[in-house]
């Protein structure tokens, strides 16, 4: 009876061993052959975000070439160590983040861009909104005062409110928006539901209209912006020195 | 604190049933009366208080790019993630036999009541749908993944119970007969997961703006209370900004 | 219909072809016999993401039925249910890799929910109840049929919300611009944002099921 033999206990074992191993290999070789297709997929991703925080569109097959073209020096600030690095643009944000709090110095890669003829520095930054993590990027003009385009994105705001943040109509308010106050102390941006500017032509007022019905979204959005430039101030005034 | 945030937030916000639709089969399934209900849905924490630090311990020191590092310097650039299915499925396959098992043989009356429940589990998309989630939220030590993994068992449970309760009462109500049984338990389903989406801002802080212009807009002689708005909005701003650095993990 | 195996059954018989059919219709896994609902709700906001979910899931069940009636004879009964947790496992994970490499953005949306397939009670169902009792051929048509059941109730839930919930169908704006208001949103037609949330997945789904078993008397409940 065939019954009989799948039953012993060797046979189980020798089944197991046998199927552990065609599995195991099988998988093995399948991830590896994708592997660098897909370390590169979310390499490229990076770019794609960095680039549209300056407002330079491209996608998955221009990508690399666009950022080197645009993005002349990666560097990483550590504490008061200024260092140039190439690969500045994959430093984990969470990880350093979730390293400071434990007492780490935290890494903050600054990205050194040029596009008709000026400087932009971009930076990025990570938050929380209504439900999961935001994060996104900054571009500061060269006076370092002002901001030249935002990117954001989410995990998991709620589609139609929240989840807006990465539409251009949000976005592009922040264009031009002053980061300090009238007496030159940082203010940052604050997501204003009732500044009376709905346009958003007044750029000193460190007030940006938010989107309504996502308040919390928002406010993850004002915290995040500030919190995240606060970090590179002591840089940022080396640089005007 | 924390804790009790990751706890209180995979109970209500995050809830299984709810906001991810896992374990809807068994959830549908079981739900025709409530003492059933009641049994699986403790059947289910009681798994998922096993199998998520279990499975983070797995994630930790086996699964995650450079988790193998513990074995020596040159096995530190392994990534075995590609096996994070496989090797949690198995896990809790294993988990749910040997707790089926263990209960049975010392505690024979649990086992009379959650017995027949634990064979269903092992194919219950909540439990490794706990696992998943729990990989992909990064916890920091086993306690927060045990908390969250117990709290989501909670919802679970919570949201089986009240269907269960709901599906009992509903039969001497007259229901259009092409809605009977399944379709009504999947709309009474979605507008108890309306309900349960205002618990969404039960852990920003609050609406920040309203007491902001409320300290602009009082007259001089209310000062003194003007203070004590000051005092709480700085306060509710630390509590949120603690929050926000939690939540940051 | 092709009849190329004459001498024992052809291929594409009435009964072959009826474990293709009964699945999208009378014996639909989803609407009637509960199965499968868990992984699949959350992703159906966009059609895009639905159709790439029911595609994995037609690939998974379909091979996964045929590696399982292979192995019916072979597998010992003490470790059956591994065997086949395994055999779902290790196709879901070759689904996720091939995902992650080709379609990394989507691959981002589907998140969790394309590794909750494995515990998809669709597909150990038809494991069980299918591939274990039945030859390699049958068993692939079953659970391309019961893939496809699944499939097309995604898709319908999928069509519905993102149609009402964005205006788009596979992220083409179907109405007109919202914001130009042009097209239909001219009339002062507004997208339903609504649609988009969790909880009206559950609504349309349960719609759809009173909507089929108002045609079909058969499938009604007695409570």
């Amino acid at each position: 009876m065939s019954t009989k033999r799948t039953d012993s206990n060797s046979y189980t074992i020798i089944f197991s061993v046998i199927m552990v191993v065609v599995v195991g290999s099988l998988l093995a070789f399948f991830a590896n052959f994708t592997k660098d297709l897909r370390v590169k997929n979310d390499q490229v991703k990076a770019q794609i975000d960095i680039l549209s925080a300056i407002g330079v569109e491209s996608d998955r097959s221009n990508a690399t070439e666009m950022f080197t073209q645009y993005i002349k020096q990666q560097k990483v600030i550590a504490g008061t160590e200024v260092s140039d690095d190439e690969k500045a643009y994959l430093i984990d944000v969470k990880k350093e983040m979730d390293g400071a709090k434990k007492g780490n110095v935290q890494r903050l890669p600054l990205f050194v861009a040029e596009k008709d003829g000026k400087t932009l520095y971009i930076l990025p930054v990570r938050g929380n909104g209504l439900w999961d993590a935001i994060w996104g990027y900054i571009a500061i003009n060269d006076d370092l005062k002002t901001i030249n385009g935002v990117y954001f994105d989410h995990k998991a705001e709620t589609p139609g409110l929240g989840a807006n943040i990465t539409e251009s109509f949000f976005t592009d308010d922040f264009k031009g928006e002053y980061l300090y106050d009238a007496s030159g102390n940082f203010k940052g941006i604050e997501i204003s539901k009732s500044n009376g500017d709905p346009n958003n032509e007044d750029k000193t007022d460190n007030q940006v209209d938010a989107i309504s019905g996502a308040t919390i979204t928002g406010n993850g959005v004002g915290a995040m912006i500030n919190s995240g430039i606060r970090a590179y101030l002591p840089y940022f005034e080396t640089l005007k020195k | 604190m924390e804790l009790l945030e990751i706890f209180l937030k995979s109970i209500f916000i995050d809830n299984m049933v709810f906001a991810t639709f896992l374990g809807m089969c068994s959830y549908l399934a079981v739900s025709k009366k409530v003492t059933t209900a009641v049994g699986l849905g403790a059947a289910v924490i009681f798994v998922m208080l096993v199998t998520v630090p279990l499975n983070y311990l797995l994630d930790q020191y086996i699964l995650r790019p450079g988790a193998l590092a513990w074995m020596g310097e040159d096995y530190a650039e392994y990534d075995l993630s590609f096996l994070t299915f496989i090797l949690f499925i198995a896990t809790i396959a294993t988990m749910v036999q040997l707790v089926e098992m263990i209960v049975e043989k010392f505690a024979p009356a649990l086992y009379n009541s959650l017995g027949i429940f634990l064979p269903l589990i092992a194919v219950n998309c909540a439990i490794l749908g706990g696992s998943l989630f729990m990989q992909q939220k990064e916890f920091n030590n086993i306690t927060e993944a045990t908390v969250y993994g117990v709290g989501s068992g909670i919802g679970w449970f919570l949201a089986i119970l009240a269907i269960g309760a709901i599906r009992e009462k509903i039969r001497y109500s007259n229901v259009p007969p092409a809605f009977r049984g399944l379709g009504m338990t999947f709309i009474l389903t979605g507008l108890m997961a309306i309900g349960f989406m205002s618990f969404g801002g039960m852990l920003t802080g609050g609406d920040e703006a309203p007491t902001k212009e409320v300290v602009e807009n009082v007259t001089p002689a209310e000062t003194v209370e003007v203070n004590e708005v000051a005092t709480d909005s700085t306060a509710l701003e630390t509590v949120t900004d603690s929050l926000t650095q939690t939540v940051q993990q | 219909m092709a009849n190329t195996n004459v001498e024992k059954e052809p291929l594409f018989s009435k009964k072959n072809l009826g474990l293709v059919k009964d699945p999208l219709t009378d014996n639909n896994p989803v609407t009637v016999q509960v199965l499968g609902i868990c992984s699949a709700l959350a992703i159906t906001a966009e059609l895009k993401a639905s159709v790439i979910m029911a595609l994995s899931v037609v690939f998974v069940l379909g091979v996964g039925n045929v590696l399982v009636s292979l192995l019916r004879n072979a597998i010992p009964s003490s470790i059956r249910i591994i065997v086949q947790l395994v055999v779902v496992a290790a196709l879901v994970i070759i689904v996720d890799l091939t995902l992650k490499a080709y379609m990394p953005d989507l691959a981002k949306k589907l998140s969790v929910f394309i590794g909750l397939i494995i515990t998809n009670c669709i597909i150990m169902g038809r494991f069980e109840a299918f591939a274990l009792g039945n030859g390699p051929w049958k068993s692939f048509l079953d659970g391309i049929g019961n893939a496809a059941g699944y499939g097309l109730i995604l898709i319908i839930v999928g069509f519905f919300r993102e149609l009402l919930g964005s205006g788009k169908l596979f992220g083409f704006p179907v109405f007109g611009d919202p914001v130009e208001k042009t097209g239909l949103y001219a009339t002062g037609y507004e997208n339903n944002g609504f649609m988009l949330l969790a909880p009206m997945a559950l609504i349309t789904l349960g719609l759809i099921i009173g909507f089929q078993r108002s045609r079909n008397k058969n499938l009604i409940e007695t409570h």
